[in-house]
């Protein structure tokens, strides 16, 4: 979405130092978000100077696409129930107050309001390869044939420089299945970092990218590409985690009924939901309306849902996931098994949801348990 | 434009068709287009949204809901009147597959409000016959006071071999029709298994034994079609409430061929 025309593709060495100071120079028109160290943590948030970041960061509890594109909350329109005399309604503070209300049609009795987004500029810097994947798995679901405004609005006004990641942490299974460590997408995002010793390799991956960059630095010739080569396939080794995705699709389909389902909703699972929260491809949101204490305004708003909560399926006179088995399957299949829905893998190898189960449920050992279940 | 966005209906009447199931008509100033089978999202601020199938699309653009009360935004609605205004979008979906059901023979099969959906289908019939072959209809119920459209099955009668199904009567000494299940009536039904396709709304459970009923007259999976019930927030493929194993029930479907959802996880077809 962000390389309609073209442009120059270029690859640069650029000092670290000379990069960050670029970075500062964008905070003219831009708000700044990276990854930044809290406690033993790095978590994304907008900085105030490029000093804050922590590029050298392994992994975050939520994902950049989560926080900042599509959001856990989001004002959808607000009714009024009008008297003889309407009157509008203060328009809120905080985010939506950059928004601009709108009034669509109004019948006598209540008027409807569509709350636009019109968000910041914004750019976020260290995007490791995994969430860039993630981040285009939501594209596919918010910008496919029905567009989200709010997430189009935010998606147009966000820069994203990506970062190829160095730093494997104990659950990432990126590299099993194609995701990362480094990335490989061709388009979707503006801007490629790799890290050497004292540089970063620059790739160019927008046209507006390429308008903004304003440093020279060093052309980037063979040997440096080989370098980053060398890189990529040295990062391959450090991987703890790993699964065999080849022939993945439909096993689990084929093994609804495996007994490691029952066991595991049985023995560890408690539905807290904590891994579609964390999970930086989950995108399922429930509407919700809320009515105004003095009963004259209903704001509707979406928000994060999870398929672990035991209604998420439910409708009048049954439930079609009301065992724990079957909203844990779910959640599993979602991620590894469904590629029929949008022709990848729902899974992007952050390994969040492994580290934030509060009970260690591991995708990758049931999934290898079902593998070795299936006759060869 | 937002596509949550719902748009106000004024209804234009209200019908008592059943205990606790009414049919809206609706009108929007605007001419509403709409396949049989589809679906709106209806609701009323505070009280939230919740996917109907039209049970009506009329040629004056207005279109009909036909709507049992059994949860919230349902029981809410079971109070509106004439002339009162309710929200709704749509239509979403995928619906009846009408152009290939030409110059072929018809079986529809419905439970209990399963008939509403079929209903688009049926005024098609009525109003273009010459385009179908034979065309017939197995309804069930629990018992006649939950039966849909009683008054209209003399119309449809003329077009429609029109078979009927209570589990129990209440009045059974004026029962005329079978008592005991839809699945019974297949056997009423002369079908040419090569020339017919079926139409199946209703429990899935019932769905489920339609179809390996009419498989055993010698049907194929892919000349049977379903509609699925499915809890649902947004119609447009994004909440993900619906889904079922990659399939977008809102937007794949709501009808399928039992050849597509056949065996789905966590559904019993």
């Amino acid at each position: 979405m962000t390389g309609e025309r073209t442009f120059q593709k270029f690859k640069r060495l650029i000092p670290k130092k000379a990069f960050l100071l670029w970075l500062d120079s964008l905070k003219k028109d831009y708000k700044l978000i990276g990854p930044v160290k809290t406690g033993n943590h790095a978590v994304f948030k907008e900085v105030d100077s490029s000093e804050e970041l922590f590029m050298e960061y392994g992994t975050t509890m939520l994902s950049p696409g989560k926080l900042f594109l599509y959001k856990p909350n989001e004002e959808l329109f607000r009714f009024t129930f009008n008297e003889k005399n309407p009157s509008p309604i203060p328009l809120p503070q905080g985010e939506g107050a950059r928004g601009r209300v709108t009034e669509i049609f109004s019948s006598e009795k209540i008027s409807v309001d569509e709350i636009h987004s019109m968000p910041e500029k914004q750019v976020i810097v260290g995007v490791h390869p995994c969430d860039m994947n993630a981040i285009l798995y939501l594209d596919r679901t918010f910008l496919g044939a029905v567009k989200d405004p709010h997430y189009e609005a935010r998606r147009k006004n966000t820069v994203i420089i990506s970062l190829n990641c160095a730093y494997v942490s104990e659950n990432c299974f990126c590299s099993s299945v194609g995701t990362g460590p480094f990335l490989h997408a061709a388009s979707g995002y503006d801007m490629l970092l790799t890290a050497f010793e004292n540089e970063y390799l620059v790739e160019i991956k927008s046209r507006r990218v390429e308008e903004l960059f304003g440093l020279r630095g060093r052309g980037a010739g063979n040997a440096e590409l080989r370098l980053k080569a060398e890189k990529e396939k040295s990062i391959k080794w450090k991987f703890k985690k790993t699964v065999d995705i080849s022939g993945l699709d439909n096993i689990f389909a084929e093994n609804t009924g495996h007994p490691v389902w029952q066991r595991t909703a049985e023995e560890k699972c408690l539905s807290c939901g904590n891994c579609v929260m964390v999970c930086p491809t989950c995108f399922c949101y429930d509407i919700r309306d809320e009515m105004s204490m003095d009963l004259k305004t209903v704001t509707r708003y979406r928000c994060f849902d999870a398929c672990q909560d035991i209604r998420f399926a439910e409708v009048h006179g049954g439930n079609f996931r009301q065992r724990r088995a079957a909203r844990l399957r779910q959640f599993v299949t979602h991620k590894l098994d469904q590629t029929n829905q949008y022709g990848v893998s729902g899974t992007v190898g952050c390994g969040r949801c492994i580290t934030w189960c509060p009970t260690g449920i591991d995708l990758m050992e049931i999934t290898e348990e079902i593998q070795r279940y299936e006759p060869a | 434009m937002n596509q949550l966005k719902p748009l106000i209906a004024r209804i234009e009447d209200v019908k008592i068709e059943a205990e606790g199931v009414k049919t809206y008509t609706l009108s929007t100033g605007f001419p509403f287009l709409a396949e049989p089978g589809q679906f709106n999202m209806i609701g009323y601020p505070g009280v939230g949204e919740a996917p109907i199938s039209l049970s009506a699309i009329m040629q004056d653009g207005s279109f009909k809901h036909t709507i049992k009360s059994v949860g919230r935004v349902t029981d809410f609605l079971k109070d509106f009147k004439k002339g009162d205004e309710l929200f709704f979008r749509g239509p979403y979906g995928r619906g009846w597959p009408v152009k290939k059901a030409e110059k072929k023979d018809i079986l529809m099969i419905a439970g209990g409000v399963g008939l509403a959906p079929l209903r688009p289908v049926i005024q098609i019939i009525l109003d273009r016959g010459e385009l179908f072959g034979d065309v017939s209809l197995i309804c069930g119920a629990r018992n006649e006071k939950n039966m849909l459209f009683m008054d209209e099955f003399k119309e449809w009668s003329a077009k429609i071999s029109v078979y009927l199904a209570v589990d129990e009567a209440v009045r059974p000494e004026k029962w005329q029709h079978h008592i005991g299940l839809v699945t019974d009536l297949l056997d009423r039904v002369r079908i040419k298994p090569e020339r017919t396709i079926a139409f199946i709304c209703g429990p899935e459970i019932m769905m489920r034994f339609i179809c390996r009923g009419l498989m055993m007259h010698g049907m194929s999976q892919s000349s049977l079609y379903v509609s699925l019930e499915r809890r649902m927030k947004c119609g447009i493929a994004q909440c993900g409430h619906c889904q079922h194993s990659g399939l977008f029930v809102c937007k794949d479907g709501p009808v399928f061929s039992y050849k597509e959802v056949r065996g789905l996880p966590d559904g019993v077809l």
